[in-house]
């Protein structure tokens, strides 16, 4: 009976229940729209560029899924991080801080480095979904960082 | 910083999410600041002593004596 659990939750953790309830609605909701905006320049992708190789011209959307995809990234990229920022406590914001703050300067010294290694012929020259991709996984990193170090 | 959270909340037979609800923070905050991976912000560090109604000196200790 020792190891028998408590069957009534205090209110504490009803309260920290809903919490967590509320944090994977917001993942749900989350999860969603990324899928949603992959789907669509997948679907729609009318193109033969690329956006790893850099060849922009050759990109090729419909005007309007190209408006409504970037609706989508405006609520995927802005608003739904802003909403989160005032969900979270304080520890996980301060996790979340580190986080950008590793992509932030990912950028800030990514690009010039990148740019040094263009110029000594050791890469191919910096392109805009490079220079993206530096700030995703830099801040994606410093975040797994901040979180294993807690 | 050292604290006396976890003893605290073992008292009143509070598991973290317990204490977390009534905080208004989450289960990881509670684990952070009990095992001294995060110093609690004073309006949290507050809040904390009002909840088990005690000064926050007699909870927390930064090691300085005065």
């Amino acid at each position: 009976m020792i190891l028998a659990k408590k069957s009534v939750l205090g209110p504490g953790e009803a309260r920290t229940r809903t919490r967590q309830r509320r944090q994977m609605i917001f993942l749900g909701v989350s999860v969603v729209i990324g899928g949603t905006i992959g789907g669509l320049t997948g679907a729609f992708d009318q193109g033969d560029g690329s956006l790893f190789s850099g060849d922009w011209d050759k990109l090729k959307l419909n005007p309007a899924i190209a408006v409504l995809v970037s609706a989508l990234l405006v609520i995927g990229f802005i608003a739904l991080p802003l909403r989160g920022f005032g969900q979270i406590d304080e520890f996980k914001r301060e996790n979340n801080f580190i986080g950008f703050t590793g992509g932030c300067l990912a950028v800030l010294a990514g690009f010039p480095i990148w740019a040094v290694l263009y110029a000594g012929g050791m890469l191919p020259p910096p392109h805009a979904f490079g220079i993206w991709l530096l700030g995703f996984f830099g801040m994606f990193a410093s975040y797994l960082i901040a979180r294993i170090r807690a | 910083m050292k604290n006396r959270l976890k003893v605290l909340r073992a008292e009143r037979d509070w598991s973290q999410a317990e204490l977390a609800g009534r905080l208004d923070v989450s289960r990881q905050a509670v684990n952070a600041i009990e095992t001294g991976k995060h110093d609690p912000s004073l309006p949290l560090a507050f809040k904390i002593a009002r909840l088990f109604d005690m000064p926050i000196e007699d909870i927390f200790d930064d090691g300085e004596t005065a």
